[in-house]
């Protein structure tokens, strides 16, 4: 019986050690290898960090509904859950989980599927841990509203939310210690 | 096709791949492949293996103990045969081949749906039926010789 490549466990520790990369240094664009193109990276990301011991929120309903028993997380709220996946043109309307002071680890993170990471229309500056210097991104697919959300979400350090960005084929990570200027 | 079949359909759904759990597993995977050579399949659920934990509850004091742990596979797909339509069937056994589970929700598919190959599935549960009959009665046999009679404490306690 075929299994789609994304749930295949040697394609998901290749997804997880990307993730590592990605989030570890915020800024370098992670592009997954060709076998996983039939689907989008945001799926290979959320197939890779679920189980059935955590809650996954889909307020845009994203998700075909035969993606959910395969991905075995709980449905939740998009204040409760410990994932989100979001489209990046969409407004966030929302205020995920931030953690707390003694638990930080206990914020959410998001996915957000946007247009492409090659893009043009929002010129991110990124700067921060595991970041030499600065680095550039342009976004396509962006809605402001999120660049003052992420703000607004991880103002209080240790609190705040992680942020994987992908679009067709690529990830970029966006942990809370990674300081963004629109240029 | 569907109504036809049901008709004579084993009355328990459980039981049907109970029974196929006595047959030859290689045989029965082979059988399954050959039945759905050519057919569309794919999981619905991640097919899995791992190990369950049996809880009980001592009688004495009602509080849960674990004997041991058991292996525990589940499998749940569609298939879909070049007649048209999708079906969907599932297992989840006491046991630790993936493949023979995913086999044996094959099965659950053919039979709950009275699909193509029905007939040739059903003759295996028949077999696996009569091989836990087999087994049952001599269990039930070795049960007899062990019986132990406490009557004879009594007469000696007089």
């Amino acid at each position: 019986m075929d299994v789609d490549v994304i749930f295949r466990p040697e394609s998901q520790q290749q997804v997880f050690r990307m993730l590592l990369e990605a989030i570890s240094r915020p800024g370098t664009i992670q592009k997954l290898p060709e076998a996983f193109h039939q689907s989008r990276a945001s799926m290979a990301v959320l197939a890779t960090l679920l189980d059935a011991e955590v809650k996954l929120a889909d307020p845009y309903a994203l998700l075909p509904q035969r993606a959910w028993p395969m991905l075995q997380a709980v449905a939740s709220s998009p204040e409760h859950c410990d994932y989100l996946i979001c489209e990046g043109s969409i407004a966030p309307d929302f205020t995920p989980r931030l953690g707390t002071l003694s638990c930080p680890d206990e914020s959410a993170t998001i996915i957000l599927d946007v247009e492409s990471l090659n893009g043009k229309a929002v010129q991110l500056r990124l700067t921060g841990p595991g970041i030499d210097g600065e680095v550039s991104v342009g976004i396509d697919g962006l809605h402001g509203d999120w660049l003052a959300a992420r703000q607004s979400w991880v103002a209080t350090f240790p609190l705040g939310v992680d942020m994987v960005i992908t679009d067709g084929d690529q990830i970029l990570g966006l942990p809370r210690t990674t300081r963004m200027e629109v240029n | 096709m569907t109504n036809k079949r049901n008709e004579h359909r084993h009355p328990d759904r459980s039981g049907n791949l109970e029974c196929l759990m006595q047959v030859d597993k290689e045989k029965l995977k082979e059988l399954v492949a050959r039945l759905t050579e050519g057919w569309r399949t794919g999981p619905i659920s991640l097919p899995q293996a791992g190990l369950g934990l049996l809880k009980l509850q001592d009688s004495a004091f009602h509080e849960p103990f674990y004997p041991g742990e058991f292996p525990v596979s589940s499998a749940h797909l569609f298939v879909s045969p070049p007649e048209g339509g999708e079906f969907e069937g599932a297992a989840m056994m006491m046991c630790d081949d993936v493949a023979f589970v995913e086999a044996l929700a094959m099965c659950d598919a053919i039979l709950t749906h009275g699909l193509p190959g029905y007939d040739e599935i059903m003759q295996q549960v028949s077999e696996g039926e009569s091989i836990r009959r087999n087994e049952a009665k001599s269990r039930s046999a070795m049960l007899v010789k062990t019986r132990v009679d406490f009557s004879l404490l009594q007469d000696a306690g007089e």
